[in-house]
């Protein structure tokens, strides 16, 4: 008996020794691909940093209003906060990549589904910044035409616009994204109206001169029949 | 390597290169941007072609309309007034052939376009001197070509640029703004930078026609500014002519923000380019002025003065965010409070306009937000400096109307190390 | 020598206008004679002419070149006698070359036999042969023709104590056409004439024949009435002989001298001339088209006549006061070349020597409506000399060859009658028949081959004329058609190369034939026709359907 038991003993050591001498090198294999991993993501960064000073996304970044969000979050500026998603990002990526090597099964579907998630990712930030430029543009050029147009309620219909465009961009980023697929499409469709109607103002008061001063002049002629006399004045 | 231009670039049809293949080389061109302008074309034309023929009857002339899309037969108007072998259509004498030909540039108006097709025209033909004409400008007279060329002709000038007799509130963009700004920066003291009347020679023509500004949008907006800017920049010979009494022209507010594009906009876009130019530039000086100086007209005018103050304190409330980002804290505090004041008390002091502007200048060089948006900005802030000329101005004299004009240009000039201050330095 | 009397002669006529005193001298006194000028019938025959217009020969005193003249039945003896006139006649007429003569019906010199008669008392039987007035206030609306030299058409006679009037020089009183023997013996001078042999008359200064009251004693009814008369004798007693009247009148009041046909053949169209001068200079065919717009239409028998200079100064009288200035300034900038109201000067100096532009003239010359004129030495470029003073200095002897005296005379230079041109642009050595005719492509032989292609048809002469209006104002176009015979001319009146387009539509289908190289160039179709002409440039084309 104490032969069978020293035997299975001795069977199960080996076999440990095995599963060791099996994984060790792929644990080595992972810690070289964390480490090169590593100095990617820090290289990647830096160049990435480096581009966006030289296309001074900070200031582009402030005039979506993306800025000010990140402030208000105590966190460092866009340039930085982007250099550094985009270094954790490559790094966790290559970590990754030496986890596969370690042949864990059901964790490489898991891996390759990550993979599969990162461009998407990516669409959905792109999306999402630009958008906000855009809603940030358009709002302020809603708000300058009514001002000067004389419209009631300038900053509301400002907001308002500012505000259909996020819900409008923010519903693609999540469909990008595929959470709350159901929930945000039915939110969307609900709000569809609101985004028509704050589209065709982004359009008039933002886009072409024409649309511009056609939607002007017949506000202008409805408002100033209501208020009587206007200016004789030619400014030229 | 310079960009070489393929034949279907061209924005000049072919029709209208044929027509300028039949007029040949010319020694007088005048241009005529149109849109459906029938109303007030035919006389303009006729006076024109009346002029030509009085006092310039030897040279050879084409008057060139460049056309926007007119629905109502503006262009056949223009070309009507040709004079060829048949009988001439005028009662005077015309010694030789004199060509009206007309061009449609594009299919809604604007005036950038219309100007550089009056420019190419020019450059095509070899014209040594050339005028243009606005098709609203009905109190035209025969002698205005000759008050406008005639320093071009014989005294070799480059730009002729018109003076008028004006109604004291008429014009105020250009007399708190345009004209104090570009005199206190550019050192000429130019009293309508933005012409729609003005001549100009061949080889200046040919100049502003070469620079690339015609894709900037802004600068074709207000092309006609830039076009006296490029003048001053050049070092060319600029001189201002008399012509008489400015025809009023009805607006609407609406017409402002187009307007403050045109001027404000042109001039701002011209001080990053220029720098160099106006940085060093103090004081400023007379340039030769034919005929009378110009004047102010003191007839009464209806201004709904209560409708301004509104929408000056209105968009001081409502563009703050806007605001915070192009003045001073300073200066947007000090807005603010006059906003609050009663009408009987609102008084937009010339400093403070002065420094709205500069600080206005130095955000748009700095681009801190869209640069469209900082022009648009500007009007409400406008409205309230309009409030206050007309409040200060209302019982004056023309002569005191004229020193407070010259009072605000002084003002321009003491504060320009202020611009320069803020240019790039502190937000 | 009988001539195919195809009438009418005078259409497809290419007329040569000399002096026989300043064409060539025989018998060495310095002046040219009918001698000379029979000898160098050859050189005129060779340059295509075919009619041969002589100024006045007649007996004078020579105070108005010969239009002073004293005695209308002979032949001044400088230029020799009547005989040898004749001789010349008969040569001219060998070569078929006609002979068309001056004739000065207005008035005469006051050294005529007439006039002395006329002048010596009022009862003499001549008395009534010249107008005369005890005031000088008759007429007043009369202009005066020779501004430089007179200050009144009224001359104090110390003679006849009494004023008689003159519409030209002081020393040529005007004879009286209201007195039927005047209009009677003038009718048997020119039949003295015709009966020698000559082919036509030129009648001068014809406007002012008759005076009215209340009038400008220009063309008048009366003075149509008499010369009509002139036609209707002249077509009985000579048919196939031709008058050409000298009128510088507006197209408006030319035509009456035309009448139905039974006045005169032909008249000079003076207001095209300076305008063709004008539209050179203004690069613009508008004053051409202009005035031609305005010419009547003429009976078919009738024909205008046309030149670009002649022995009187280039008259402006037929152009506005703007016109004038501007041809004053461009053509005669300094003043001395100006006379009374023309320019004084020949084609080359006016042309500034511009080849191109003496081509273009000729050019048109040859293809407008009209029988074209040309006047002795234009065809070699001959230069003028405005200090020998009226318009002496276009009247030069001509120059034949680079020797002595331009090979005009053989006698001393200074015994000449009038000096010969001498710088070294103009002058005889340089400009002369014997070195051009060595040069293949000099003035004289282009001259020639530009009238032997004109006279290869005669729709230069007898054809319509359509004008196509171009919208480049510089080409001045038109389309001469006679028969089924059409041919395109095209000139650019500019000193830069051109471009057009001709709508030809209507003659779609002809392929043009330029006459000159008889090269042919593409057929016409639906599109405008395309044409590139370099500076002062003009096309003949035949249009030729195959």
């Amino acid at each position: 008996m104490w032969e069978m038991i020293i035997s299975e003993l001795t069977q199960a050591v080996h076999e440990l020794a095995r599963g060791f001498a099996h994984i060790l090198p792929r644990i080595i294999v992972l810690v070289i691909m964390a480490f090169a991993g590593w100095m990617v993501a820090y290289f990647l960064k830096v160049f990435l940093r480096s581009i966006l000073r030289l296309i001074k996304f900070d200031k582009l970044s402030e005039n979506a209003g993306a800025s000010q969000l990140l402030t208000k979050a105590a966190l460092p500026s866009a340039t930085e906060v982007l250099s550094r998603f985009v270094f954790w990002v490559a790094w966790l990526g290559f970590i990754l990549l030496g986890v596969r090597v370690l042949g864990i099964l059901g964790l490489e579907e898991q891996i390759a589904k990550f993979f599969l998630f990162l461009p998407r990712l990516f669409v959905a930030l792109f999306t999402i910044f630009f958008g906000m430029l855009g809603a940030t543009f358009l709002s302020r050029a809603a708000l300058l035409a009514a001002v000067n147009a004389n419209l009631p309620s300038p900053r509301l219909l400002s907001v308002s616009i500012r505000t259909i465009i996020i819900i409008f961009v923010l519903s693609m980023a999540f469909e990008e994204v595929g959470v709350a697929e159901e929930t945000m499409l039915v939110a969307f469709g609900i709000a569809f109206g609101a985004t028509m109607f704050g589209l065709a103002i982004a359009f008039g008061t933002g886009g072409k001169d024409l649309a511009r001063e056609f939607l002007e002049k017949r506000l202008v002629r409805g408002t100033s029949k209501d208020e009587g006399k206007e200016d004789d004045l030619s400014p030229l | 390597m310079t960009e070489v231009k393929l034949a279907g670039e061209s924005f000049l049809t072919d029709d209208f290169l044929r027509q300028l293949i039949d007029v040949g080389e010319v020694d007088i061109l005048v241009g005529v941007a149109t849109h459906n302008n029938a109303k007030t074309i035919g006389s303009i034309v006729e006076t024109i072609q009346a002029g030509i023929l009085t006092y310039f009857p030897r040279e050879r002339a084409v008057i060139v309309n460049a056309d926007g899309g007119s629905r109502d037969g503006t262009p056949d108007l223009v070309v009507s007034a040709a004079i060829g072998d048949a009988r001439s259509p005028s009662k005077l004498y015309a010694l030789r052939t004199l060509h009206s030909i007309s061009a449609q540039y594009a299919s809604s108006p604007a005036r950038g376009t219309a100007l550089r097709t009056i420019l190419a025209a020019a450059e095509l033909l070899r014209a040594r001197a050339c005028a243009v004409i606005s098709p609203e400008s009905t109190q035209i007279t025969t002698d205005w070509l000759p008050a406008v060329l005639r320093p071009i002709y014989s005294e070799e000038f480059d730009l002729v640029l018109p003076t008028y007799r004006r109604h004291r509130f008429e014009g105020i963009l250009l007399s708190n703004l345009l004209y104090p700004m570009t005199r206190a920066l550019y050192g000429l003291r130019i009293r309508e930078p933005y012409a729609l009347d003005f001549a100009f020679a061949g080889r200046l023509g040919s100049r502003f026609l070469a620079q690339n500004a015609w894709h900037d949008e802004t600068a074709r907006a207000g092309s006609e500014t830039q076009f006296t800017l490029a003048a001053i920049a050049g070092g060319y010979r600029i001189c201002q002519s008399f012509l008489g009494n400015k025809e009023h022209v009805e607006r609407r507010s609406a017409d402002l923000v187009p307007a403050m594009r045109q001027t404000a906009g042109a001039l701002f876009a011209s001080l990053e380019p220029n720098f160099s130019l106006w940085n060093s530039r103090t004081g400023s000086q007379p340039i030769p002025t034919a005929g009378a100086e110009p004047e102010f007209t003191l007839e009464p005018l209806r201004v709904n003065r209560k409708r301004l103050r509104e929408m000056f304190s209105i968009g001081v409330a409502e563009l703050e965010s806007v605001f915070q980002s192009i003045l001073c804290p300073s200066t947007l505090a000090e807005l603010q409070r006059i906003a609050q004041l009663e009408e009987s008390r609102f008084r937009y002091s010339a400093e403070l306009w002065v420094k709205t502007v500069y600080e206005f200048a130095a955000a748009y060089h700095k681009s801190v937000i869209s640069r469209d948006h900082i022009i648009q900005a500007l009007v409400p802030l406008f409205r309230g400096r309009v409030f206050t000329f007309l409040v200060e101005n209302r019982n004056g004299s023309a002569k005191d109307v004229e020193d407070n004009v010259e009072t605000l240009c002084l003002e321009f000039e003491r504060l320009k190390p202020y611009l320069l201050e803020i240019w790039n330095g502190r937000e | 020598m009988a001539f195919k009397q195809d009438v009418p002669w005078y259409k497809d006529a290419i007329i040569y206008q000399a002096h026989v005193r300043t064409f060539s001298d025989s018998n060495g006194d310095g002046i040219g004679d009918f001698g000379g000028l029979a000898q160098k019938l050859d050189y005129v025959e060779q340059l295509g002419i075919n009619t041969i217009w002589l100024m006045p020969f007649f007996p004078s005193p020579l105070r108005d070149d010969g239009y002073d003249i004293a005695d209308h039945y002979s032949v001044h003896s400088s230029y020799g006698t009547l005989e040898d006139f004749r001789t010349f006649l008969g040569s001219a007429h060998e070569r078929q070359i006609r002979v068309i003569i001056e004739m000065v019906l207005n008035h005469t010199s006051d050294q005529h036999p007439w006039f002395q008669l006329s002048r010596s008392s009022q009862e003499n039987p001549r008395r009534d042969w010249y107008v005369w007035s005890d005031t000088d206030t008759r007429y007043p609306d009369a202009g005066i023709n020779f501004l430089d030299t007179e200050l009144s058409n009224w001359a104090w006679d110390p003679v006849s104590k009494s004023y008689y009037w003159h519409r030209f020089f002081s020393h040529q009183p005007d004879l009286n056409y209201d007195n039927p023997a005047v209009r009677e013996e003038m009718w048997n001078v020119m039949k003295f004439w015709l009966e020698v042999g000559v082919d036509g008359f030129r009648l001068d200064a014809v406007p002012f024949l008759v005076e009215r009251e209340g009038t400008n004693c220009e063309n008048l009814p009366e003075t149509h009435a008499i010369l009509k008369e002139l036609r209707r004798k002249l077509d009985e007693q000579f048919p196939g002989k031709m008058l050409l009247a000298e009128a510088n009148q507006w197209p408006a009041d030319l035509r009456p001298y035309f009448a139905d046909g039974d006045e005169f053949h032909m008249a000079f169209h003076f207001p095209l001339m300076p305008r063709m001068f004008l539209g050179v200079k203004l690069e613009d065919r508008k004053p051409i088209t202009e005035i031609l717009q305005q010419t009547p239409a003429i009976p078919p028998s009738c024909q205008w006549c046309l030149f670009l200079r002649n022995h009187d100064e280039l008259t402006l009288e037929m152009v506005t006061d703007i016109e004038r200035d501007y041809m004053n300034d461009k053509y005669a900038h300094d003043k001395t070349m100006r006379l009374n109201r023309g320019i004084r000067r020949r084609l080359a100096p006016l042309l500034d020597n511009d080849r191109r532009r003496i081509e273009l003239m000729n050019g048109m010359l040859m293809s407008l409506p009209g029988t074209p004129i040309i006047y002795y030495g234009d065809e070699i470029g001959m230069g003028d000399n405005i200090n020998l003073g009226d318009r002496n200095g276009v009247r030069t002897p001509m120059q034949w060859n680079g020797g002595w005296n331009g090979g005009f005379s053989v006698t001393d230079p200074e015994k000449l009658y009038a000096p010969l041109i001498q710088d070294p642009v103009y002058g005889y050595p340089a400009v002369n028949v014997f070195s051009q005719r060595r040069t293949e492509h000099s003035l004289l032989n282009w001259t020639g081959r530009l009238i032997a292609v004109r006279k290869t048809t005669s729709v230069f002469g007898s054809g319509s004329i359509e004008f196509l209006y171009p919208a480049n104002h510089r080409i001045l176009a038109y389309v001469r058609q006679l028969g089924d015979e059409t041919i395109l001319v095209v000139n650019n009146l500019s000193n830069a190369a051109q471009a057009v387009e001709l709508d030809l539509r209507r003659y779609k289908g002809n392929i043009l034939i330029e006459m000159f190289g008889k090269n042919i160039f593409p057929r016409v179709g639906e599109i405008p026709y395309l044409l590139t002409l370099g500076p002062y440039h003009f096309y003949w084309f035949r249009l030729r359907r195959i």
